[in-house]
């Protein structure tokens, strides 16, 4: 008993420590509303007296910004604090003042209890700490989000200036080619709108035309995401470039029918594959283009050798070995219908829709790492996209070569009628069949009975005609076998 | 010099049809969107901060990736549930979260 009222007491001794220094707190007040800041400054509590009371185990940390509470059965304490507070708080918190604790870090219990238990210190979890720091995982999410936002503005500004920096050197060239520079199909009448039409933060277009022999010229400025941080970091694992691509639609008089295309080797891979027209008309692999004067990294694909003879004149190799780090692909076809359509194998039943086109497809160098004043070196690649045009519409296939071109496409065309002639004849048949139903239907509902048998019979009179005719017909083949 | 210009009148800007051609389109927005709505659910229901964070990404994400052409109400109802997850995450649990490690 006398040791539990020493204890007692000596655990009054910081309480009433707090009790001093904080003027908010009365002596009536229930210890249960204290939480366990209030203990945190018990910092110069015995360790001794830990050992009274096994449950209740005071511990300090080396910066002693806070002390660590174990909590258990701090319930039970309460109770005895509750007792004690009423009996002995009033008459000994008194005599205990600031002065009195100046002595006590020496602890002159500190004898009572050197054989017993050992300390444990214990860590508090972080959820028991109600300090700012704590929460450090969520400071670092807001970080990151904020960081994703900076990248996100940086990154769009950079895109445009890109963008008009392109626009401002290449608008003189194309002012002075084409009538209609920059449309966005929302006008009512075709006047040049004289800017770029933003698709996305990374995707700029443009839209030319005017001019004789092509029907119009879609520029496409597919930058990096700069503006997305996820791809940023994954460009720095696989470097990527910036790419203009140009889309000329010709007018169908205007070019003559041939599928060609020159380009890295890597390109023209890639296009072999997914490309319907360069699959189906260019058979070979892309062939080495150095008898014409390129360098090696450039190859090309052709659809027969007189296109190619054709095409490689002296302009145009100088234009492809001058700029042969821009050019990732050229492609002139007339059979183009885009990349090949992932359909399943009952829905295909008519060829795609071809249109004479010629496509370029240019890099900017430099991989990403570019600044406004770049785009000025994409020049003369427009140059070579306009020189392009006239020679697509003044190259025109001798005999020889037309006929070959007319027969590859007859070709495709039977290859593809071949392949989808199961369909079309299920497409028929079911044709049919729905016919045949939807008048046995009207048969069925017609009320009157008279009609309906009359309805009956003539279905019965068709159907035998239809017969006949099929008869006579196997009878004319077997005529004309013998 | 305008040997070059025709005689008929320039043909119109017609955007292309991505209907027809879905391939062509990038499919990130979309997945971004599916899967911030996905982790907001997970957040919410299994009361997990982390998921919660990782759907605010994701609707960031697929903010920044977005078509013009896309429809600014499903962006904003994504990144509005993102957001409710995280909040009401907190809200249930004040703790600070903790590290999986």
């Amino acid at each position: 008993m006398k040791n539990l009222y020493i204890f007692i007491a000596v655990l009054f001794i910081p309480w009433s420590f707090s009790l001093a220094k904080y003027d908010e707190f009365e002596d009536g007040d229930d210890i249960m509303e204290y939480d366990d800041n209030d203990f945190a400054e018990f910092e110069d509590v015995s360790e001794d007296t830990v050992t009274e009371s096994p449950q209740r185990i005071i511990t300090t940390e080396d910066d002693e910004e806070e002390a660590t509470v174990e909590l258990e059965g701090q319930d039970e304490n309460q109770e005895d604090f509750d007792d004690a507070d009423t009996q002995e708080g009033d008459t000994e918190s008194e005599p205990y003042d600031d002065e009195e604790f100046e002595g006590y870090e020496e602890k002159p219990d500190a004898s009572h209890s050197k054989n017993k238990d050992p300390i444990t210190i214990v860590n508090v979890p972080a959820h028991l700490q109600n300090s700012w720091e704590s929460y450090y995982m969520e400071i670092l999410m807001v970080t990151g989000l904020l960081a994703y936002i900076m990248n996100y503005i940086i990154g769009k500004n950079k895109n445009n200036r890109l963008a008009h920096a392109w626009f401002n050197t290449h608008r003189e060239l194309l002012e002075s080619n084409f009538a209609l520079v920059g449309d966005d199909g929302t006008n009512k009448e075709a006047t040049s709108t004289g800017k770029l039409n933003q698709e996305n933060e990374h995707i700029y277009n443009l839209w030319c035309s005017g001019r004789v022999c092509c029907e119009g010229m879609l520029i496409q400025l597919k930058f990096l995401k700069r503006q997305d941080l996820l791809n940023v970091l994954a460009r720095m694992m696989r470097p990527a470039s910036d790419q203009v691509q140009i889309k000329v639609t010709m007018n169908d008089e205007d070019m003559d029918t041939y599928v060609f295309a020159v380009g890295t080797r890597k390109a023209l891979v890639r296009l072999q594959k997914e490309m319907q027209d360069l699959s189906e008309f260019c058979s070979d692999k892309p062939k080495s283009g150095a008898k014409y004067g390129l360098p090696d990294s450039l190859a090309i694909l052709s659809e027969m050798g007189e296109v190619t003879e054709g095409m490689m004149d002296a302009k145009m190799i100088h234009f492809l070995t001058h700029y042969a780090d821009k050019i990732d692909s050229v492609q002139f076809s007339d059979q183009f219908s885009g990349p090949k359509l992932m359909q399943e194998e009952g829905q295909l039943t008519k060829l795609p829709e071809t249109k004479k086109t010629l496509l370029f497809t240019f890099n900017v160098p430099g991989s990403g790492n570019i600044s406004p004043k770049d785009m000025e070196s994409l020049l003369p690649l427009m140059s070579m996209v306009i020189y392009s045009i006239d020679k697509a519409k003044k190259f025109r296939l001798n005999r020889e070569g037309k006929q070959k071109a007319d027969k590859n496409r007859a070709r495709v065309e039977e290859n593809f009628l071949k392949l989808t002639h199961v369909q079309r004849q299920e497409a028929a048949q079911s044709r049919r069949e729905e016919k045949k139903r939807a008048e046995k239907e009207r048969i069925m509902n017609e009320e009157d009975p008279e009609k309906q048998r009359r309805l009956e019979e003539a279905a019965l009179r068709r159907e035998q005609k239809k017969l006949e005719k099929k008869q006579m017909k196997m009878k004319q083949i077997k005529v004309k076998a013998m | 010099r305008t040997a070059w210009r025709s005689p008929f009148p320039p043909a119109r800007y017609k955007p292309p049809a991505t209907e027809t051609n879905p391939a062509l389109e990038d499919p990130t927005p979309d997945y971004m969107n599916l899967l911030g709505m996905v982790f907001s659910m997970c957040g919410l229901m299994l009361k997990l901060k982390w998921c919660a964070w990782i759907a605010v990404y994701c609707s960031f994400i697929s903010f920044a990736n977005s078509r013009s052409s896309e429809d600014t109400k499903q962006m904003m109802s994504s990144f509005m549930l993102s957001i409710s997850a995280v909040v009401m995450s907190y809200l249930q649990n004040p703790q600070p979260m903790s590290p999986p490690w």
